[in-house]
């Protein structure tokens, strides 16, 4: 079993009409067995800014600690938020550090930009960038998160529908994955609030 | 005829299309019988099919350094039973690693069935039985069988390789099946057949609308799956007979 | 359920009944039945061919099953999960297999494995009957299944099963592996969920068990194990066998099952810790 696959994930994020939303399952198992089913696998950076981590638990607590620091000293600096695009680049480039040890995470950063334009970005273990317009998805059951995103996504989607479509992306792509699901949790970005729901899922 | 791709050992091997021909085959002949009325029933492979070591292997075991009986051909197959239909539909690309073999290259076998009033699950078993007949030298094929039951309802069939079976309400077979299936799930999922107290577990869906979304599924795969493409070839079965539709997908 | 013109003499006289495993080995009932024989592949290492195939073709695997005896008869409880790796092939699986009407089977291991085996044993069961005129004993039909496995050793067949029954000596209940172990037993759990599933069946079973609390505790126990075991799940069956032969009793979903006995999420003991 690969080490991607040893605690389990699934990540979504995608992105609407001035909106943009990233979900994740709850599920923290180690490889077969179900540990908890209360672990979030999505970090705020700030008001308008979240990141996804999928992948190997311990490094994606460790990269979350380490991006929430970078974000402090950040803002320490500059004295503003930082921009997700520029945050999407930080992460890449921490990744990159790592080019011949990687963490074994792969990132999804979704955020709010200037003029609430939505951004969107993947990322594999060693930082090579992917934006997206539509969605981004990681985790250990890409394929039916993509088969699922591929098929239900519409452009321009207001917040509510996104929040309808991801859920029932996440809900029905973890059904088939037998290391993810066990509920989930999804956060809707607004310009002026991010809404933050729990689904409930099968518990199986 | 495509030309064999994983042939190494210089013995003259048949390609996976041919093989997968006389698996066909193989299934028709244990189908066989006589010509009573035909029954709308169909058997189609997804994925793969099996290179077999030529005839003189036969004779003691000889080993092939680097060579592997197996190759995947890809594809994607669907099938949706409803009330009164069945909907059987497979991609015709045909692939080897990352080259098309052919773009046109039909999943499907129509057979008939000597009697009416054989139910599906003696022919399912039967397939069961073809397949576990391989089971320490397996078909590397996944199969679906699809058409109308005795009451002339859809009924639809799928296999692992070595032959256990199930009766569903929908299935989806081969390289895109991870991309399609839980889209099947989130569409047409209705309670499981194992409930009790029972409750009804095949879809409702009307015919046009299953129709479209089984062209949507393939339209979504071909997005993201390298071995689904060039055109996607749909048999509906309805007790007025076999109706054969055709979409045209992505070629690259 | 019952019946199905099967010789049902040996309830009236139990004297009758129960072959002894030597009396079957004069039977003309082998593994073999008049099939197929299996074609081999022609290699020198069969072992490790096998098991390079099993990676290509993946079979169904994951499970958890179980079965105990109790005052009241037996009770058979299953999940209905398949698993390719870590992808969910079906949640719909059949995993009691209904020997016949006096015979439960249950699956663990290679699902077309156990299908097929299993099925098998149904048609060496029903010969054995009508070469004898009497229903045969869990006992020897466990046996049958024990001696074909045992004959298909090291080829790597893969399958956990219990057989479980009634017949003259009462309630039966035995477990028969791919290695070709058979061993009887009061409690058994078979699968990659076992363990879950024996924590909560030892802690609840008694032999006095009414029939209600029996068949409750045995989809617990199911439910448990989906829970925590990822590759078990879908729907849990429950099963119970008397003299008058096997019925089954519920299917329930386990989506539903959680949130009967877990209405508040925020309640359940996998809950509450703070989110980071």
């Amino acid at each position: 079993m690969s080490i991607f696959e040893y605690n389990g994930s699934a990540i979504i994020g995608m992105a609407g009409k001035e909106c943009v939303a990233i979900g994740s399952d709850l599920r923290f198992g180690v490889q077969f067995q179900t540990l908890a089913t209360d672990y979030q696998k999505i970090y705020r950076i700030h008001d308008k800014l979240y990141l996804g981590l999928a992948g190997l638990g311990t490094d994606a607590q460790t990269l979350a600690a380490r991006f929430k620091f970078k974000h402090n000293m950040y803002k320490l600096r500059e004295e503003r938020d930082i921009r997700p695009s520029t945050f999407g680049q930080l992460v890449s480039s921490t990744l990159y550090e790592k080019r011949f040890g990687p963490y074994f995470c792969s990132p999804v950063v979704a955020g709010l930009d200037k003029d609430n334009v939505p951004y969107l970005c993947g990322m594999d273990t060693i930082g090579a960038i992917e934006t997206a317009k539509d969605f981004m998805v990681a985790g250990t059951a890409p394929d039916s998160l993509y088969g699922m995103c591929e098929s239900m996504f519409r452009p321009d989607l207001e917040p509510e529908e996104l929040f309808e479509v991801l859920s029932q992306c996440l809900l029905a792509g973890t059904d088939r994955d037998a290391l993810s699901g066990w509920g989930a949790i999804v956060h809707v970005i607004t310009k002026d609030k991010t809404n933050s729901r729990t689904l409930k899922g099968r518990m199986d | 005829m495509e030309p064999p791709t994983h042939c190494r050992a210089g013995a003259t091997l048949p390609s996976g299309q041919e093989f997968l021909q006389s698996f066909q085959h193989r299934i028709a002949r244990a189908f066989a019988g006589d010509t009573f009325e035909p029954i709308p029933l169909r058997c189609q492979m997804a994925g793969a099919g099996v290179q077999q070591p030529h005839a003189g292997a036969q004779a003691g075991p000889r080993v092939h350094a680097n060579w592997s009986p197996y190759d995947d051909n890809g594809g994607t197959c669907v099938a949706v039973a409803g009330n009164d239909y069945c909907i059987i539909a497979a991609s015709t690309r045909m692939s080897s690693g990352y080259a098309i073999l052919t773009r046109r290259s039909s999943k499907f076998l129509k057979f008939s069935d000597k009697c009416l009033i054989a139910s599906a699950g003696f022919q399912a078993d039967l397939l069961g039985n073809t397949l576990y007949y391989k089971r320490f030298f397996p078909y590397y094929a996944w199969n679906l069988c699809a058409g109308l039951d005795e009451e002339g309802k859809g009924a639809v069939y799928t296999y692992d390789p070595v032959g256990s079976f199930e009766r569903v309400g929908y299935s989806c077979q081969g390289s895109g099946k991870d991309l399609i299936q839980p889209v099947l799930d989130n569409q047409l999922r209705a309670a499981s057949p194992l409930l009790l107290p029972a409750k009804n577990w095949m879809s409702s869906l009307p015919l046009d609308q299953a129709v479209d979304l089984v062209k949507d599924a393939f339209v979504s795969a071909g997005e993201r799956d390298i071995y689904t493409g060039d055109w996607v070839e749909l048999l509906i079965v309805t007790k007025g007979g076999i109706r054969r539709e055709e979409l045209e997908l992505k070629k690259d | 359920m019952v019946g199905l013109g099967l010789d049902l003499s040996v309830l009236e006289n139990p004297s009758k009944s129960a072959a002894t495993d030597a009396q079957l080995d004069g039977l003309s009932v082998g593994v073999d039945l008049g099939m197929q024989s299996f074609p081999l592949p022609q290699v020198h290492d069969l072992d490790s061919f096998e098991r390079e195939v099993m990676e290509y073709v993946k079979p169904s695997h994951g499970t958890t099953t179980l079965g105990f005896i109790f005052q009241g008869g037996v009770i058979m409880a299953v999940d209905s999960r398949a698993s390719m790796g870590s992808y969910i092939s079906s949640q719909t699986v059949k995993k009691v297999i209904e020997i016949n009407p006096f015979l439960l089977g249950t699956m663990a291991g290679g699902a077309a494995d156990c299908q097929f085996w299993l099925r098998n044993l149904g048609t060496q069961c029903r010969l054995y009957e009508l070469n004898t005129g009497k229903r045969i004993t869990v006992r020897a039909a466990s046996k049958l299944l024990a001696n074909t496995m045992y004959s298909y050793k090291g080829m790597g067949l893969s399958m956990g099963t219990m057989v479980a029954g009634w017949d003259a000596t009462g309630p039966g209940l035995y477990y028969v592996d791919s290695d070709g172990q058979r061993t009887k037993g009061q409690v058994f759990s078979v699968g990659s969920g076992s363990l879950y599933a024996y924590g909560v069946l030892d802690q609840g079973y008694k032999w006095d068990l009414d029939v209600e609390t029996a068949v409750e505790l045995g989809r617990r126990a199911i439910y448990h194990a989906t829970f925590r075991d990822a590759v078990s799940g879908g729907t849990v069956s429950v099963y119970h066998v008397t003299e008058k032969g096997w019925t089954k009793i519920s299917g329930t979903d386990v989506g539903e099952l959680h949130y009967e006995y877990y209405d508040n999420p925020e309640k359940h003991p996998c809950n509450g810790t703070q989110p980071i």
